[in-house]
């Protein structure tokens, strides 16, 4: 009778304490962090995610990644659909320039991290995956940066969209890539020309249909109250777990949604940031887990190559950006602080990277170990760098 | 610094500035794009300037001489579909009005030029609350005797021109009630106002003179009257107008000036005196409040009228130098405007009573813009 009504001794937790548990100390860094030394939240909320993670403390480790995996999925298909709602197809037809500006910058990090890699003794393959993965640019520090920033002009609007369009890149290079991988591990040719064509048609479809519910919702609800944005944050979710059933990539649907309803109704589409409060937590834990993914081994195999790396990464953007600059209407302090803003590596990259651990895991391990290092670095250091830059534009409104 | 000579101009030529609303295309807030804008507009020619405003998300346009309606209008539609198209290159939106519906001033900054600054300095918040776009035209006058003249009688027209061009009935987010509550912004700067009444330029330098003396102003340009003679070019400047929604809609404004001027000069129908301003700020706030529904008392007969029957009126009465500078076109689009009480402050509206969302609203504003 006892035990129905009285705690065990030790008490036993529900698994949820630890996510607890994070978000306390997360926030509780990312204050600090801000008030104390003037730095981005972000960086603090990454802080705690190294210090809790395997890289020192080791109170949460790659299996509690593994299980929160939803809410990374929607964490990015948030932000990544907010993103797309910025995404105006109609300004590339106004300034080509600046998608051939978007074109060039990708390529050149793909061209550049390839030749670093193969340089440091790296295998084709591993290259090559590390230099797709390297063209990505991370939404959530880009999108959350605007947002502490409340950064509005030039190099905010380009970063977004030059954001977006560095995700669909290196999320369809990678698909093409992995489906490669089945033809030359598998040497199933079939599978390989099908399973991209399943994750990229799949997206496609699935992004339309996102788009169509958000559309028709949209009629019986205004997404800029309460109400309306539960609706919202409900409908991303259950998209997110739909995609996820379908074993389709979570990422890329809700940025082709996003895309769709900004070209197809122009009226302006506002909703409280990340979805409101909610929102807001979720992306704070993405942060963490990001962090937690870490281990020193990890550092210890990859640590070298990836600083050199994210230098040859941030040149690479900053030259593309650079070389178009004046063509696409920027000044060169503009183009260089846009370039510089590009340089966050995140979510993304490491979802793309434990994908493929899952599949391969022998040619994964090599190429996680680079790139978790990389995103472990420009975690904490990348923010700082895009709140400098947007202070350098004068397009930032700090209270 | 004395008070420079009044420039000879050709009598009754038109110059037109506007001051415009950058947004952006996501929420259509204000955004600080001037200095992007004006990067891309001086690589191109253009029929008459795009320069600076006091705050970076203005932008201020204005013609060479015009000689009529036809040639304000097309050097107006060109510059405007220069602007568009170099801010389709930014992303950015371009509107007319007369203030945005929703911005908050405090967000505003002050564009990079020593002047703003030293405006910000002096002026404090009122700076960034003069993120308000207005429309000036300059009238060329013979003479600049004839210039104060025109500036006095033309001075009881002001009520029609804030009336026509009201497009600033929301502010901050709200319905302030006025059709143009733009105006009460310049209210508040010490040298807003009406000129002082001197009939001669020789007067007039007198009075510069002594103004000058108490160090309150340095020059022309301190004085932010709502019609002020601007000798370095020899015109008197009509300033009381809102940006309207549509670059047309500010041709024909400057064809009503014109026409108002043409009738001035040449039938001289009136002797100005001081008293003619008793009714003088009545009069503006009726206009600035309600439009074409306030009241406007005659400043001679004292007589009461609503102002849109006073503006119906005196175009009839100009008609014939409407037709003599071919804006007799321009007159008849504004006399139906006036019948149907259509101005931009009730556009506006609508379209909020419409679409529901100010964000909607400004958006409309740039579509509307572009053609």
């Amino acid at each position: 009778m006892y035990d129905l009504i009285l705690p065990s001794w030790p008490p036993v937790f529900d698994p949820s304490v630890r996510v607890g548990i994070a978000l306390l100390f997360a926030a509780l860094a990312g204050e600090i962090v801000a008030r104390l030394i003037r730095l981005p939240r972000i960086t603090g909320y990454s802080i705690a995610g190294l210090v809790l993670g395997p890289a020192v403390l080791g109170w949460f480790g790659a299996a509690d990644v593994k299980s929160y995996r939803l809410l990374i999925d929607l964490a990015l298909a948030l932000l990544l659909f907010e993103m797309g709602v910025r995404v105006d197809l109609k300004w590339f037809r106004a300034n080509p320039v600046l998608l051939a500006t978007s074109l060039l910058e990708a390529g050149l990090t793909f061209a550049c991290t390839y030749v670093v890699m193969r340089l440091t003794g790296a295998s084709t393959g591993v290259s090559a995956g590390v230099a797709v993965i390297a063209m990505s640019t991370s939404p959530a520090i880009v999108m959350r940066m605007a947002l502490e920033t409340r950064a509005e002009g030039q190099v905010t609007q380009r970063m977004f969209v030059l954001t977006a369009l560095n995700v669909v890149y290196a999320v369809v290079a990678w698909q093409l890539m992995v489906g490669g991988m089945h033809g030359v591990f598998r040497g199933d040719w079939f599978i390989a020309v099908l399973h991209p064509a399943y994750m990229l048609i799949g997206s496609l479809v699935g992004g339309v249909a996102l788009a169509l519910a958000f559309t028709l919702l949209r009629r019986a609800f205004n997404f800029n109250d309460e109400q309306g944005v539960a609706v919202l944050f409900g409908l991303l979710l259950s998209a997110t777990a739909l995609l996820i059933a379908l074993k389709l990539p979570a990422l890329l649907a809700p940025l082709i949604a996003g895309m769709v309803i900004k070209n197809t109704d122009p009226r302006p589409h506002l909703w409280p940031r990340h979805f409101g409060t909610a929102g807001g937590v979720v992306v704070i834990l993405l942060f963490v887990f990001t962090g937690l993914t870490i281990t020193p081994r990890e550092f210890a195999l990859g640590g070298t190559v990836a600083i050199l790396l994210i230098f040859v990464r941030s040149a690479a953007k900053t030259v593309g950006v650079l070389a178009l600059g004046h063509w696409s209407g920027l000044s060169v302090r503009q183009a260089v602080a846009l370039g510089i803003a590009l340089s966050p590596m995140s979510g993304v990259a490491l979802l793309l990277a434990s994908d493929v651990r899952t599949i391969y895991p022998e040619f994964g391990e090599r190429l996680a170990a680079i790139v978790l290092c990389m995103a472990a670095i420009l975690e904490l250091a990348s923010p700082i760098a895009v709140q400098w830059v947007l202070r350098f534009c004068r397009e930032t409104r700090e209270k | 610094m004395p008070l420079e000579a009044f420039a000879h101009s050709r009598a009754l030529t038109l110059g037109v500035e506007l001051e415009l609303q950058l947004v952006n295309t996501h929420d259509y807030d204000l955004v600080g794009s001037a200095e992007d804008l004006l990067r891309i507009l001086a690589k191109r020619k253009l029929p008459g300037d795009a320069k600076p405003e006091i705050t970076a998300s203005m932008i201020e346009i204005s013609t060479n001489i015009c000689e009529d309606y036809s040639d304000a209008c097309a050097q107006l539609i060109g510059l405007r579909d220069e602007l568009v198209d170099a801010a389709g290159r930014l992303n950015l939106g371009i509107c007319g009005g007369g203030t945005h519906a929703f911005q908050h001033w405090g967000e505003q900054q002050i564009f990079d030029r020593p002047r703003f600054h030293f405006l910000s300095e002096l002026y404090g918040y009122l700076a960034k609350q003069f993120t308000i776009f207005g429309q000036h035209v300059h009238v060329g006058c013979p003479a600049p005797d004839e210039a104060l003249y025109m500036l006095h009688c033309m001075s009881r027209y002001i009520p029609h021109f804030i009336a026509i061009s009201a497009s600033s009935p929301y502010v901050q987010g709200l319905d302030t009630g006025f059709d143009s509550a733009r105006l009460n912004s310049v209210f508040a700067f010490p040298l807003s106002g009406r000129a002082p009444f001197v009939e001669t330029w020789n007067d007039f330098g007198v009075f510069f003179d002594k103004m000058t003396a108490t160090g309150v102003v340095k020059g022309m340009k301190d004085f932010y009257w709502d019609i002020r003679p601007k000798p370095e070019f020899g015109t008197i400047e009509v300033r009381v107008m809102d940006t309207p929604l549509t670059v047309l809609q500010a041709a024909r404004l400057a064809a009503y000036i014109q026409a108002v001027a043409r009738f001035l000069i040449i039938e001289h129908p009136f002797n100005p005196s001081e008293d003619d301003y008793l009714v003088y700020a009545f009069n503006r706030f009726q206009a600035c409040r309600f439009g074409f529904a306030g009241t406007y008392v005659d400043p001679v007969t004292h007589e009461h009228r609503s102002i849109g029957e006073d503006i119906l009126s005196t175009l009839s009465r100009v008609e014939q130098h409407a037709i003599e500078l071919r804006a007799d076109k321009a007159c008849q689009e504004l006399y139906e405007d006036v019948r149907e009480a259509r101005n931009g402050a009730a556009l506006l509206r609508h379209e909020f009573h419409d679409a529901g969302s100010l964000h909607e609203v400004v958006r409309r504003q740039c579509l509307r813009w572009k053609n």
